[in-house]
């Protein structure tokens, strides 16, 4: 479930936690993944898993935490649910806040924050601040947890990527990747996410007018190929 | 009037606050001759939203899972006043409650429709109702409550609610004092209806 690209002893280390269902052929294992190599190019060893399969046995929730105990750094990559993150993370995050109770950082007069945690969502739609309640829910949960908060990036129209690798899909993405490198050389020198990139990641892709009528005619097409054509609007309950 | 609660507490700890709300919700229902149906969603096998789209593009409405979560789905369109219980997670909800919460996206269309100047999945359904949330915490937290609040008002917003009212409880609040409260937000939502 674990893919450690490089471990050596004296490097810090980064984790990738994928909040997506769809694991690495999502959106946000795109974004998070060009991060992950980013930070690695910067000299951090990193590893990466999805929440999927850390939640799917016993065995592999012992090795997501001890990864998440050995990283100094962990950037959780995850698709803006129903306003919110999704379930599985969620649950994922509970499991973790649990087992560091009483550790130092957790509490307010405990000692310092040593570990860091940044965030990064996406949405489909086209505002960027819709995403504003999962990254402040990110936030919290570093600081009941005892995580020094690195800061998030949101970014809407996020289903334009499509899952595709940031490398290969184009200048449209050309900002998206610009403000990642900013990050990461941030994240890797031990500092947080830098303001100027997360302003830069909310950037709209393209006007909002020209998303609304790109997603609902693919919508309209995907449902034509799928075999609902005429039952979009249907009402079964 | 249909009443639905969804509790998101687990049996036991933080969930006892939770369960003491539902069954105080519940109770009030009753009370007035409304018809109520609850669910604790620990108990219940719902498997996550794989975000499939098939619920929107294959067979539009119904959700390719089937599991525990269809009669909710099902509770959810027939209600008039919608109740959730969690402990604030976060400032959020409970993977529980939020499972459920995630898979409930049938009930919406697929496009993308401009609502209060933002964009919104519109209703599948014509039917709106009254929602309150009731999160629950051991202690005072400005910045959790905060959140909770907050994101409470825009999930009202993607489920175009008539009425939403959000109430933080705290875990050694005595129980005569809950029942009060939650008697003066149910009062409000049947008034709005």
């Amino acid at each position: 479930m674990n893919t450690p690209t490089s471990s050596p002893i004296d490097k810090r280390k980064a984790l990738l936690l994928i909040g997506s269902p769809k694991g690495k052929n999502s959106s946000s294992y795109a974004l998070g993944g060009y991060l992950l190599g980013k930070l690695e190019a910067g000299g951090m060893a990193t590893e990466e898993m999805t929440v999927a399969a850390a939640l799917q046995s016993t065995e592999n929730q012992h090795r997501m935490h001890k990864a998440v105990d050995a990283a100094d750094l962990v950037v959780v990559a995850f698709p803006l649910y129903v306003d919110n993150i999704p379930a599985p993370l969620i649950q994922t995050l509970e499991l973790i806040a649990e087992r560091r109770k009483g550790r130092p950082g957790v509490s307010p007069s405990a000692g310092p924050l040593i570990q860091k945690l940044a965030a990064i969502v996406q949405c489909g739609f086209p505002e960027t601040h819709q995403n504003q309640m999962a990254v402040d829910i990110m936030r919290q949960f570093a600081k009941e947890a005892g995580f020094a908060w690195a800061g998030g990036l949101a970014m809407g129209m996020g289903g334009s990527v499509a899952g595709k690798s940031l490398e290969k899909a184009g200048g449209m993405f050309r900002n998206v990747a610009k403000t990642l490198d900013m990050a990461a050389a941030s994240l890797a020198a031990g500092g947080s996410i830098p303001e100027e990139a997360t302003a830069l990641m909310a950037r709209p892709l393209m006007p909002r007018w020209l998303c609304v009528l790109a997603v609902n005619w693919g919508f309209r097409n995907d449902i034509k190929k799928r075999g609902a054509r005429g039952r979009a609007h249907d009402r079964p309950y | 009037m249909n009443i639905l609660i969804l509790n998101g507490g687990p049996s036991g700890g933080r969930g006892e606050t939770c369960r003491l709300i539902k069954e105080t919700v519940a109770d009030e229902s009753r009370a007035k001759d409304h018809a109520v149906t609850a669910y604790d969603l620990y108990g219940l096998n719902i498997k996550p939203c794989q975000g499939c789209f098939a619920c929107w593009l294959k067979h539009p409405g119904m959700c390719a899972i089937k599991d525990d979560e269809e009669p909710i789905l099902r509770s959810i369109i027939a209600s008039d006043v919608l109740v959730w219980v969690s402990p604030v997670t976060f400032g959020g909800y409970s993977s529980a409650l939020k499972k459920s919460l995630d898979r409930s996206i049938p009930s919406l269309l697929p496009f993308f429709a401009k609502l209060k100047g933002e964009t919104h999945h519109p209703q599948r359904y014509d039917k709106r109702r009254n929602l309150l949330a009731f999160g629950t915490l051991p202690s005072p937290d400005a910045e959790a409550e905060r959140i909770f609040h907050s994101l409470v008002r825009r999930n009202a917003l993607n489920l175009d609610s008539i009425m939403t009212e959000s109430r933080i409880i705290f875990e050694d609040t005595a129980e005569a004092q809950i029942a009060g409260q939650v008697r003066e937000m149910f009062e409000a939502a049947e008034e709005a209806i």
